[in-house]
């Protein structure tokens, strides 16, 4: 496993002493109208009206740059988030779509010596719920003693029974929490919720750094931010300390594309090096979990679980699917592998525990209690709720077993006062017998925080996430975190309210900024890697589907613009018969749907703009190109973690580029044919960066084999429609030329109108030619060779048979008699027969590849229940 | 009383299944009643891992993967088992319910808290105040908590009919109180369901009850089968098994394997499998008493 630290560890961080002299005067254009709301904190302002001290170098640069400096810089922060794929999938959302993360450029400033008191407050409180969970999993003496209602653990469907018992290394059970926090108007921090189970937003807040940084570097330089980098590290430092391994494989287990944060997912596992897996990746054996790769089972000894507990073993966690890891629970019973947070780890989240936590932090750590939370009272108890009852009006109620998130739509709040009369007795009949599923709490008014809209600054209401991890002694934690910001509405909604948008959150210090350091691995012998030996057998697949549907996309792009082409009357010889071949062919193909072909065909060029341009553009055309672009970046967003951030804003423009076309009120050929023309080009690109750029593994391997397949069948395609005798010849002949890129090619070898002979030669035999035939088979068959395969097979592979015998039939055809008229018809029949023999074949050879290396894709089932019985 | 059980379950596959997990709870649970005497476990095709363990509530279970190919995977479990439970208490003695309840909320010591555990509402259990509306009638003030129970069994007994094709696995018990038809694990539920509404802890048992051949008919070797019921907690009276299905406290023909909070948490077979396609499943299970 590589430990290669992208992004942020890999740029020099040093600071640089800025002489506070040099400091221009506040410009206050910025916040002359900032008007903090009464009775709240304002991070940015005084209530004097002048700058919080730690704000005023931040200012000062910040409205030392122009109105249009300033827009460019935000409108870049867009930008990049958009570019690299930054998206928060919002399930409810019915177009399905993926939304882009929203970032308010203005970070929110901490002041170093503020934020190292926090720091104590937030690690003491990991150790607390850690001490907690143990205690819970294990003796239960927090219950017997009567610190914690046993209702709290039995009525929660958080508390895991088959983890009940089962030691976890270091009794550590917490590794990576989040605790959001809100600022009251005093000034004093206090918690909202803890996040125990498996946090999100810890690779958002790693990404806003890196695009403000690069938005913003000689303000982030000059204002001294605590970097994050240092915190990866010895999280995952920590991680591999638990191990006791020689070779220790680590991975992160999220549930799959579908995810909401599936970008974070694929971020962090890419910035911390761990391949990202699936439930269906891991199978477990023997009591072991085990990657299902290509090159066989590898062990693994540590899952980063970025998924619920419970759906992570459907043998033994209840969850109503099959899917999962089955056996994963008795693969951590049995001491083989280590799960990150421990599964079960959710319980201690929620509201209602909070009541009960200065005592609990009394009994298991013998300490005070550092940071406080909102007044909360759990209804289960009667003297809580004798006390909700007589305060109903000024309370927010909450469901006691549904934890809360300032990153997600809160879930059932109670606002007592806007009740109806008939509802509000209700409320009160079931807080009276049922009581213990309610939590109440005073709702907080948090901080306001300067945020960028309309060019100036605006004050709004901010709550931050602060993420604590373990790093092998005890805690640490992230200097910074995720801001929000939410949305305006009335006070006492703030806090269930979905946060509008992220902001960064830097933490300024004083002194150096300490820059990331790796001596802590110097001590350690350099052992060189190899990586992508061990490429999961999912990733496999989709990589090969990869290759094949940017080569698809690739050919079909340029069929849409030799049609084009003819149309607007750039081929000078527009023959209406192969015109209509190519018609057909893109019927054929499935590229053009039949009806629209033949109106084309008899409508004559007047036609062509308008119905061409539905093809293009609109995104329901069943045969259009939107459709086959969504599919490329369906499949490169399943392996999103092998591509670069390159080749992923490459994908991203193709898309753009679409949909900015669609947008065009009005639109002519000549823009079609440029769209076409730039999809040409970015396509190119991103086979240049699969050719350039990425190592030479299996998953490269893979990638290219799909491209080599696919357009090996296009070409078979190509050719048994356009290699046709009769007065057309030629011009079919060039139309076939143009479509398989080698027009260049044939000119300057042969100077002439092409020839049947000559163009199939350089087509089909000529292994010198980048775009024939015979050149993708003597790729496939290096790739063969290289894949890995059982020590005991003798001979050649399944799939070299196959290739061999593409090989064979190629090499055997009798070019002169293929290209010969078959009498007076149009058509040479030999020809189509041999390229349907080898589309045949190559069908064949992707199958026999599927079945010998991507045959893990069969589903998980439940075997069949015990269900009736014992009849009166 | 002593039995001979024979359970055996039959999986047969339409594909191949490369790899199967299991979760087995088919060893009689030893308790206060009732003494297992030998208990004999055969797989087919043979395991990989084979694994005894307990769970969480005390229960034998054997964990297992197969991790050869197969078509057909049979599980059979011979034990040899001894019953002797006492004559059910008077219900008239016990203490009213409303007290009962209280009690068992009001005593975090270790045994009370695991009495304590079962008055919550569990993945199959959750019917809410519809449960809660159902047992009323039966809970009046100060009723013995006894004799209100075993009204409420008798009553689902009659509102609700035994029906093998109206419920299965995913039925929930709101459902079944809807339909008024199910089979034994849904009105063991539905009685949980609305014990635990108010507050009574209240368990899940799984196990197999003595059949007998329609009169002048010879007893018919595996046609018995597995069976459900609960058991309610009465403060110094203890455990007290209910069987709504039979409408009676059961006696020395209830063999108990397992108890737990419902259904998902003791299954007689729990089963993962890769691959395999659609499925069938044939259990057959035989009570044979034995000559004491």
């Amino acid at each position: 496993m590589a430990w290669s630290f992208t992004g942020l560890g890999s740029r020099a961080e040093v600071s640089q002493q800025s002489d506070p002299s040099a400091l221009p005067p506040v410009d206050d254009r910025l916040y002359g109208h900032y008007r903090a709301a009464a009775g709240g904190f304002d991070e940015l302002m005084q209530p004097d009206g002048g700058l919080r001290p730690h704000w005023r170098s931040f200012m000062a640069r910040l409205s030392a740059r122009s109105d249009a400096e300033l827009a460019q810089a935000w409108s870049a922060t867009a930008r990049m988030l958009r570019d690299n794929g930054v998206t928060h999938n919002v399930h409810g959302d019915p177009t399905g779509q993926d939304r882009p993360w929203r970032l308010d450029p203005v970070p929110l400033l901490i002041d170093g010596a503020e934020w190292r008191q926090l720091e104590q407050g937030l690690i003491q409180r990991a150790r607390l719920f850690n001490a907690i969970l143990s205690d819970l999993y294990g003796p239960q003496q927090l219950l017997t003693g009567g610190q914690l209602p046993a209702a709290l653990v039995f009525g929660s469907p958080q508390f895991l029974r088959p983890l009940h018992g089962v030691p976890v290394p270091g009794q550590v059970r917490l590794h990576f929490i989040a605790i959001d926090l809100a600022r009251r108007p005093d000034g004093s921090w206090q918690v909202i919720s803890d996040r125990t189970h498996a946090p999100i937003g810890a690779g958002y807040a790693l990404e806003t750094r890196v695009v403000m940084g690069r938005v913003l570097p000689d303000l982030f330089r000059d204002c001294r931010v605590e970097r994050l980098a240092g915190f990866f590290q010895r999280f995952s430092d920590s991680l591999l300390a638990l191990l006791h391994h020689a070779e220790p494989r680590m991975v992160m287990l999220s549930p799959g594309p579908a995810a909401e944060t599936y970008f974070e997912h694929a971020y962090l596992a890419r910035y911390l090096g761990m391949p990202l897996v699936e439930p269906g990746d891991l199978t477990v054996r023997d009591r072991r979990v085990f990657l299902k790769t290509m090159t066989g089972l590898q062990p693994i000894q540590l899952i980063w679980r970025q998924m619920h507990s419970e759906a992570c073993d459907p043998l033994e966690l209840q969850s109503a699917t099959a899917q999962g890891v089955p056996g994963l629970v008795q693969a951590v019973r049995s001491g083989n592998v280590v799960v990150v947070n421990a599964l079960g780890s959710g319980l201690v989240e929620g509201d209602a525990i909070m009541p009960f936590l200065p005592s609990l932090c009394q009994q298991t750590l013998g300490e005070a209690l550092l940071l406080p939370e909102a007044a909360t009272w759990w209804c289960g108890e009667p003297a809580a709720r004798r006390f909700v009852l007589a305060n109903l009006d000024r309370l927010v109620l909450r469901p006691t077993f549904a934890p809360r998130s300032i990153l997600r739509r809160d879930r059932g709040p109670i606002l007592p006062a806007r009740l109806s009369a008939a509802e509000r007795a209700a409320l009160c009949a079931r807080l009276n017998t049922h009581g213990e599923h309610y939590v109440a709490q005073e709702p907080l008014l948090p901080s306001s925080a300067p945020c960028w809209t309309d060019g100036r600054l605006v004050p709004r209401p901010v709550v931050l996430r602060a993420y604590i991890a373990a790093d092998g002694q005890g805690y640490q934690v992230m200097p910074g975190g995720l801001a929000r910001t939410l949305g305006d509405g009335d006070a006492p909604l703030l806090l269930m309210r979905q946060g509008e948008a992220s902001k960064d959150a830097w933490v300024l210090t004083a002194g150096p900024v300490s820059s990331f350091s790796r001596l802590a691995q110097a001590e350690q012998p350099a052992a060189p890697r190899r990586s992508g030996q061990d490429l999961a057998s999912r990733a496999a697949d989709n990589l090969y589907w990869l290759g094949r549907y940017a080569e698809r996309s690739d050919g079909a792009v340029r069929l849409l613009r030799s049609l084009l082409l003819r149309v607007t009357g750039e081929v000078n010889d527009d023959d209406p018969v192969v015109r209509a071949t190519l018609l057909q062919l893109m019927v054929a193909l499935g590229h053009l749907d039949k009806g629209l072909a033949r109106r084309l065909t008899q409508g004559g060029a007047a036609a062509f703009p308008g119905e061409l341009g539905r093809v293009l553009f609109e995104a329901d055309a069943p045969n259009g190109l939107a459709p086959l672009l969504g599919h490329l970046r369906r499949t490169a967003s399943l392996v999103r973690e092998r591509l670069s951030s390159d080749a992923w804003t490459c994908l991203q423009a193709l898309q753009a580029q679409v949909e900015a076309e669609r947008a065009r009120p009005r639109r002519e050929v000549g823009d079609a044919l440029q769209l076409l023309n730039d999809l040409i080009r970015l396509l190119a690109a991103l086979s240049g960066m699969q050719m350039e750029h990425m190592t030479r593994n299996l998953g490269w391997r893979l990638l290219d084999m799909g491209r080599r397949v696919e357009r090996a069948r296009h070409l078979a395609r190509l050719m048994a429609a356009l290699v046709r005798a009769g007065a057309s010849e030629a011009a079919h002949l060039q139309l076939l030329l143009e479509l398989a890129d080698s027009t260049m090619t044939y000119r300057t070898r042969y100077l002439n109108e092409p020839r049947p002979l000559l163009a199939v030669d350089l087509l089909l035999v000529d292994n010198s030619n980048p775009r024939g035939l015979s050149f993708q088979l003597d790729r496939l068959a290096e790739h063969l060779a290289a894949l890995p395969r059982p020590a005991e097979q003798a001979g050649l592979s399944a799939e070299q048979r196959v290739l061999a015998r593409l090989h064979g039939k190629i090499e055997l055809a009798d070019l002169a008699k293929l290209c010969e008229p078959a009498g007076r018809r149009p058509k040479r029949d030999a020809l189509p027969v041999l390229m349907a023999e080898l589309e045949a074949e190559l069908g064949v050879l992707s199958d026999t590849l599927a079945q010998a290396y991507f045959s893990h894709a069969q589903p998980l089932r439940k075997a069949g229940p015990h269900w009736g019985g014992g009849a009166d | 009383m002593i039995y001979e059980v024979s359970h055996r379950t039959r999986y047969a596959y339409r594909d191949p299944v490369a790899l199967s997990h299991h979760l087995l709870h088919l060893a009689p649970r030893p308790c206060a009643h009732q003494q297992c005497r030998r208990s004999t476990l055969i797989v087919d095709p043979a395991p990989a891992v084979s694994e005894a363990g307990t769970d969480y509530f005390g229960n034998p279970t054997t964990f297992m993967i197969v991790q050869q190919r197969h078509r057909e995977l049979q599980v059979h479990v011979r034990c040899e088992i001894e019953v002797r439970r006492p004559p059910p208490p008077a219900a008239e003695a016990s203490i009213p319910w409303e007290e009962a309840a209280a009690l068992v909320a009001g005593d975090c010591s270790r045994t009370m808290l695991d009495v304590y555990q079962f008055t919550f509402d569990s993945p199959f259990t959750s019917a809410g105040e519809a449960a809660a509306a159902y047992a009323r009638p039966s809970f009046t003030p100060g009723r013995p908590l006894l004799e209100a129970a075993r009204e409420l069994t008798s009553r689902i007994r009659q509102d609700f009919i035994y029906d093998q094709s109206a419920t299965d696995v995913a039925t929930p018990v709101d459902e079944v109180l809807r339909l008024r038809r199910g089979v034994c694990q849904d009105f063991a539920h539905l009685e949980l369901a609305c014990l635990r509404q108010l507050g009574l802890p209240a368990r899940y048992v799984s196990g197999y009850l003595r059949t007998y051949p329609a009169p002048g008919k010879e007893r018919l070797v595996g046609a018995d089968a597995s069976h459900a019921w609960l058991s309610l907690w009465s403060p110094g009276q203890g455990w007290i098994d209910l069987d709504p299905t039979n409408d009676l406290i059961p006696g020395d023909e209830h063999i108990t394997l397992a108890w737990g909070r419902d259904y998902g948490d003791v299954s007689p077979i729990t089963g993962v499998i890769l691959g395999g396609g659609e499925h069938k499943v044939e259990v057959a299970v035989d009570v044979l008493p034995l000559p004491a």
